[in-house]
């Protein structure tokens, strides 16, 4: 079961920057009626999870929970059997079940996977509503893992709790309780470290991890982009964990430090600058004097190959001004990105960034850049004002930008490629050189004939 | 092929659901108040339900969507009664947008809503904007039948009862499946007879596909709360898809006199050809010479591509109303009909003439995928006819389809979308049978 003691102690982690600011106990902010439009608890806890694929994922819940949400994200793997990233298991519970109680349904699901897919795992998540039902999901999991000897996770993350960040952090618990420590490793190296927080959206992770390869830092495991759930049990090993563009799960890390004595970095893949820096991070982090060195040798190695590629588009990209508006991270490692490809961003939006994501848009975009609080009402006046040449943002904006007739890139689409690590900017600066081209913005605003004269 | 015969049942066949093509009432319910005009859909549920439903919805029509929801948390589930909530969301949203200014405020429930088991009938007295509430828990019925209930809903608890009648005023009733470009076909096909037509819920123009300023914020369908209040004097109701009898029988108890029509489908020349004849009874007119020309044009289609459809195997998955026009279209040409997969039960599926026809999920549709030269479902059916070596057609419907543009414009409907429909599958079927 979830508790509220649970909860409490992960709405108030220590080691997030913002809780200096709040209250003693006051902590992340409850939902509001009416005003949270983003994913839930559960929601969280699955995108955190799911891309472990050889693990089945089981949503004990009625069918909104799995029904909307299954074959949604290109988290892609590289695992070689049946990949169940790509399919979607639901007790579908129904009246019967809500009243009496759907142990009995869930009981079964698990006996039906372990016989017609025999999975390495598998992950329960309970859902509002077998929560507060009562099922007992633990006793239910611990027994099916004592009579199919596998690994039967119970999440619980009801979609009620809160946000998705919290439920990011409930399944980072979930994974701390049940796997970490429950396998030794085959081999340790002194350069292993686990990935934490990247999901290999679209790829993202294989832009850099043969980086990784040629520098010999090693991947001991994955939180949980192209993971396996017998590495993350070995992940106690670790020499360090590196944290990816993710504050939700800050709380394992912390946790796996005063467990394990591992320590964190945390860092982003977005961009040129950003990519080098979270390298020599982990380098500087793992300590040894050869590693560093062999480090700076393949980044000087491969940021030459890469400003080679990037000429044509710094010429193409000259004078170019971009407004920013979306959330999180990437109010700034989208910006980074932008300004290595020579492109200067004249705005971004704050609006849902936390401090540190505030303190570093402002770092990136200098004493000029405008920092939108409001960007729905700002950015049509600053695109004037500055003469901003392309908007970034998400298809509600669209319209602003077909009004003053200039590029629109969608960033909150679910892309097709990814724009991380050195390559990924590559993609970046395709895109970008797409959007500039395209004529179709302005086609697009042209004055019906009935509106002429 | 060996596989267990699954038969037609409203009790489960096994104890979860493996690649799930069943969606859920709320669902349902959250798209068909998209289709009233400023209409605020308002889903009493904790945050994710309504987050899920709007993404699901911004895909599959690659439009802004207008969905709230209620947000509730732990300890509202356990000490709130539905008051707070659902009161506290209204305040807040309309308190943060002044300019928006909701005509109607569409509250359905949920799973956990319906399970802490909310008074949602209640807190409409504290409501100071038009009120309609629906009960569509997600561990009931689905999609269909949460579209339903939202129109049932708001017939009863908004249209005034009448004794009066205009005999030219008719309303429809679409099932869920109708895409808005059907929905404005149809509607078309009836003022064509010189009806004036009313649709419930209206999406012809909620999801069309259609570029403005300020989009998704509200529903804009083409019926507005005031056109549901005066549903009471039509003189004609035509119900398309059995789903939307419930609806039909809370609009005649608001006014005994109204003549109901029901039609399972709008699909092939026989069902097409019942529903104009009963169209020219009543108005005593001809059709206009376009819809006859279309009736020539289905007639010449079903002749063109009869050869291969006469020759193809199919396997049919999503929801009831939808599965049976395609089944009798496909088999009015000869097609072979192998399997329907029904998201739900619904009577209309024990009319259905083919080997297996079942309630269920992918993983028991994929056993069958084998026998089929052509398979319709949604898109979740693409990546495994992909790991199959036989080359078999995909033709993608139903909710949802990530992987195509346009869902909005897809006419199925009448003898003109049924003729389109027949050359789509004559194609996609040749394209696999000459290529391999």
């Amino acid at each position: 079961m979830v508790s509220r003691a649970k909860i409490k102690e992960l709405m108030n982690e220590s080691a997030c920057s913002h809780s200096k600011d709040k209250k003693p106990g006051a902590g992340c902010d409850m939902p509001k009626p009416g005003m949270a439009a983003g994913g839930c608890a559960f929601d969280g806890a699955q995108i955190s999870l799911f891309p472990y694929a050889d693990a089945v994922h089981l949503v004990h819940g009625p069918q909104t929970c799995l029904g909307a949400s299954w074959e949604t994200r290109e988290t892609l793997s590289s695992y070689k059997g049946r990949d169940h990233t790509y399919m979607g298991f639901t007790t579908g519970i129904t009246l019967n079940d809500v009243i009496f109680g759907g142990d009995k349904r869930l009981e079964d699901s698990l006996a039906y996977i372990v016989k017609h897919y025999a999975p390495e795992a598998i992950f329960v998540y309970s859902t509002c509503v077998t929560a507060m039902v009562g099922d007992d999901i633990d006793m239910t999991c611990k027994l099916g893992a004592a009579k199919f000897s596998i690994p039967i996770v119970p999440v619980h993350a009801p979609g009620f709790v809160g946000g998705k960040n919290l439920g990011s952090r409930l399944a980072g618990e979930a994974v701390l309780e049940h796997l970490i420590g429950t396998k030794e490793p085959t081999l340790t190296t002194p350069y292993d470290i686990n990935l934490i927080g990247d999901y290999n959206v679209t790829g993202d992770m294989w832009q850099y991890l043969p980086i990784f390869e040629k520098i010999g830092i090693r991947v001991l495991s994955s939180m949980s982009g192209d993971g396996r759930v017998g590495d993350i049990r070995t992940a106690h090993r670790a020499k360090l964990n590196v944290i990816v563009c993710a504050k939700s799960l800050i709380t394992l890390c912390r946790k796996m430090n005063e467990q394990y004595d591992i320590p964190w970095v945390s860092v982003s893949f977005y961009g040129k600058r950003d990519t080098t820096f979270a390298i020599m991070e982990i380098v500087n982090a793992l300590g040894d004097e050869k590693l560093i060195a062999k480090a700076k040798e393949i980044i000087a190695a491969e940021e030459a190959k890469l400003e080679e590629k990037l000429l044509p588009y710094r010429e193409l990209f000259a004078g170019k001004k971009a407004v920013l508006n979306t959330g999180g991270n990437k109010a700034w490692s989208i910006a980074s990105g932008l300004q290595d490809l020579g492109i200067e961003v004249v705005a971004t939006s704050i609006r849902k960034s936390t401090e540190d994501d505030i303190a570093k848009a402002r770092e990136y975009l200098g004493e000029n850049g405008i920092l939108m609080k409001a960007p729905a009402s700002e950015q049509s006046k600053i695109i004037d004002e500055r003469g901003a040449h392309i908007l970034l943002a998400g298809g509600r904006s669209l319209y602003t930008a077909i009004k003053k007739k200039i590029s629109f890139i969608d960033v909150n689409q679910e892309k097709k490629v990814s724009y991380g690590g050195y390559n990924g900017l590559l993609n970046l600066a395709e895109d970008l050189k797409h959007a500039f081209a395209n004529p179709v913005f302005a086609n697009v605003s042209a004055k019906a004939p009935w509106e002429v004269g | 092929m060996e596989y267990e015969k699954i038969e037609l049942s409203k009790h489960e066949h096994k104890p979860l659901q493996v690649n799930p093509i069943k969606h859920s009432q709320p669902m349902g319910a959250a798209l068909a108040f998209m289709g009233i005009k400023n209409c605020m859909p308002l889903m009493h549920a904790s945050q994710g339900c309504a987050s899920y439903t709007k993404v699901f919805y911004t895909r599959h029509f690659n439009e802004p969507i207008a969905m709230y929801n209620t947000s509730v948390s732990d300890i509202t589930a356990i000490l709130d009664g539905g008051d707070y909530s659902i009161l506290m969301a209204i305040e807040n949203i309309t308190k943060k947008n002044s300019a928006l200014k909701p005509e109607l405020i569409g509250l359905h429930t949920t799973g956990l809503t319906e399970t802490k088991g909310d008074d949602v009938r209640s807190v409409g007295v504290h409501v100071e904007i038009p009120y309609c509430y629906v009960n569509t828990p997600d561990y009931e019925g689905g999609m269909e039948s949460g579209w339903a209930l939202c129109v049932k809903a708001l017939i009863e608890q908004h249209t005034l009862k009448s004794t009066q009648q205009k005999a030219n005023k008719l309303l429809l009733l679409p099932h869920v499946s109708m895409q808005p470009a059907e929905v404005e076909k149809i509607k078309e096909c009836c003022e064509g007879f010189g009806f004036e037509t009313l649709c419930l819920p209206d999406l012809s123009t909620s999801l069309d596909g259609y570029l403005s300023e300020g989009q998704g914020k509200l529903g804009t369908g083409a019926i507005s709360i005031e056109d549901i209040r005066d549903l009471g004097d039509c003189a004609t109701l035509i119900t398309i898809g059995t789903s939307m009898k419930i609806a039909a029988k809370a609009l005649l108890a608001k006014n005994e006199n109204i003549k109901h029509l029901h039609f399972n489908h709008l699909m092939g020349l026989q069902m097409n050809d019942n529903f104009v004849a009963s169209l020219i009874e009543i108005r005593q007119i001809q059709p206009k010479p376009l819809l006859k020309r279309w009736r020539g044009r289905l007639q010449d289609a079903m002749l063109d591509s009869h050869f291969l459809i006469g020759s193809s195997t199919f396997v049919i998955t999503g929801e009831p109303d939808m599965c049976v026009g395609m089944c009798e279209l496909l088999q009015s040409v000869g097609g072979t009909i192998n399997a329907v997969i029904s998201t739900t039960y619904s009577k209309v599926l024990e009319d259905i003439k083919a080997e297996n026809v079942f309630v269920g999920d992918l993983e028991d549709a994929q056993v069958h995928f084998k026998n089929a030269d052509m398979v319709i479902s949604n898109f979740h059916a693409e990546r495994i006819l992909h790991s199959q070596e036989k080359h078999t057609a995909l033709l993608l419907r139903g909710f949802p389809n990530y992987e195509e543009l346009g869902n909005q414009l897809k006419n199925d409907q009448l003898y003109e979308g049924s003729t389109y429909f027949l050359f789509e599958v004559a194609n996609k079927l040749r394209e696999v049978k000459h290529h391999g």
